[in-house]
């Protein structure tokens, strides 16, 4: 299976981890990626102040996808999903935005063909791979692991526009993670939101909603948080010291990647999937799994 | 003195793609579930009502349509199909072309990406045990701009008003 990835920005540019365990674990279960050429942002940011240009730059990004050959697009982080998707809907409907953009996209030479579809991590590995070729894939099974999944807003939300998993109780990274031997946990705050949009504008508040989740879950006694979007993975791990200063708690749970935790359990070194770029306390899940 | 405007309430109406704003019936389903709720005050409820009846100059000026999460638990649930998450991200994009007052960080983004195509700069990453490591020393690929052409494109695409 020939898949062309679309990064967007905050993979490419900080949270290098995710790019890396993608990277890694995707050729073992027979996907193999391609990357585009000159991509640029997804439009994300650029809705707040212009759609009409955000859903241009998502178009854009489908246009540098077709020029790959392959009909199929992995897009690992939830808001470039949801942006690309819904702009690429937006099209569908609307066939005066649709002879707009392609005009614009002439400018630079390029032609969005409709004919894409596109992936998210959950799907790719839950819906194509399939969850019998994850479970046979599997070399070191963890044991006696209590994990906490986060899903995220985007690539679940909202139902008409077609996502990845049901938009208010989603179970596709739960069963994932079961595929690897450990457990998963039920929690109420797990439709919780990590805040990462608020950090264009409320940094405290942005803060204060990874910190609470955050909380909630070490009260849990969960031996780690796991997610699958680079922005919920900056919240949760990359801000978790400040996140917890906004709640006034000490916070001090593994987070990571659902690409390196299948990453661990396909026997490939930590190193490789970038565990030792997770600024949470993975070492403590780390000593948890039999080397 | 805040006042009904007609004109910007069509305006917003043009930016939605849409005839007229679809029944909200104040059911606060969107505001139960809001996350930006308990932290910031933000109530779609009440954004959709003052919409619907005009005052949309108000509320392009007022810094609450910055304070969403961007969830999108609100169109999810809504029954109507209302969804206040494009409502108030279409008054965010009038707030611009009225030139109110915008968060620095999304104006920083759009220069960010007419600079280099990506909304963010590229990061040094220092370890748990301070190593710090780059794309390069990760052996991750070069990253590839796009060529100056872009810039010119998606600064056409940015003059765009969408009326
Ligand atoms: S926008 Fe929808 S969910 Fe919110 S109050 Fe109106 S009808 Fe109810
Ligand atoms: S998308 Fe915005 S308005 Fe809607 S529920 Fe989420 S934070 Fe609230």
């Amino acid at each position: 299976m020939k898949m062309a990835v679309f990064w967007g920005c905050r993979i490419l540019t900080s949270q290098y981890a995710y790019e890396m365990s993608v990277r890694q674990v995707f050729p073992k279960l027979g996907v193999e990626l391609v990357d585009l050429r000159e991509a640029t942002c997804c439009g994300d940011p650029v809705k707040s102040i212009n759609i009409f240009a955000a859903d241009y730059l998502a178009a854009r990004a489908l246009a540098l996808a077709n020029l790959t050959g392959s009909t199929d697009l992995l897009i690992p982080c939830n808001r470039c999903h949801f942006t690309i998707s819904e702009a690429k809907h937006r099209m569908e409907i609307n066939e005066k935005l649709h002879l707009k953009i392609g005009e614009l996209l002439t400018e630079e030479g390029l032609e969005y063909d409709p004919n894409i579809k596109i992936w998210h991590i959950i799907d790719l590995l839950h819906d194509a791979v399939g969850l019998e070729k994850i479970k046979e894939t599997v070399k070191k099974p963890f044991r006696g692991l209590k994990l906490a999944s986060h899903t995220g807003c985007q690539v679940i939300r909202y139902s008409d526009l077609g996502r990845v998993d049901d938009a208010e109780n989603p179970r596709k990274l739960d069963e994932l993670i079961n595929m690897l031997g450990a457990e998963t946990v039920d929690y109420s705050e797990k439709l919780d939101c990590c805040g990462a949009a608020l950090t264009y504008s409320h940094q405290d508040a942005a803060l204060s909603l990874a910190g609470s989740k955050i909380k909630a879950l070490q009260g849990l006694n969960v031996d780690a948080l796991v997610v699958c979007c680079p922005a919920c993975q900056m919240m949760f791990d990359s801000e978790q010291k400040d996140a917890g200063t906004a709640v006034g708690a000490k916070l001090d749970l593994p987070v990571l990647y659902y690409t390196q935790l299948l990453g661990l359990a396909l026997d490939i070194e930590a190193e490789k999937l970038g565990l030792h770029l997770n600024q949470s306390l993975v070492d403590k899940l780390l000593t948890k799994i039999p080397a | 003195m805040a006042e009904p405007n007609e004109a910007s309430r069509r305006k917003i109406l043009v930016k939605l793609g849409r005839d007229e704003f679809l029944d909200c019936f104040q059911c606060l389903k969107c505001t139960s579930g809001c996350t930006a709720l308990k932290l910031l005050e933000l109530k779609p409820h009440e954004i959709m009502k003052l919409v619907r009846l005009g005052f949309v100059n108000e509320l392009a000026a007022s810094e609450i349509i910055w304070t969403c999460a961007t969830c999108l638990k609100c169109v999810q649930r809504c029954p109507q199909k209302g969804s206040p998450y494009h409502v108030i991200m279409a008054l965010r994009n009038l707030a611009v072309e009225r030139e109110a007052k915008v968060p620095e960080a999304y104006l920083k983004a759009v220069s960010q990406i007419l600079e280099n195509g990506l909304s963010q700069t590229i990061q040094k990453i220092t370890t748990r045990k301070m190593e710090t490591f780059d794309r390069t020393s990760l052996k991750l690929p070069k990253i590839s701009a796009p060529k100056e052409s872009f810039q010119a494109v998606f600064f056409k695409a940015l003059e765009e008003k969408q009326e």
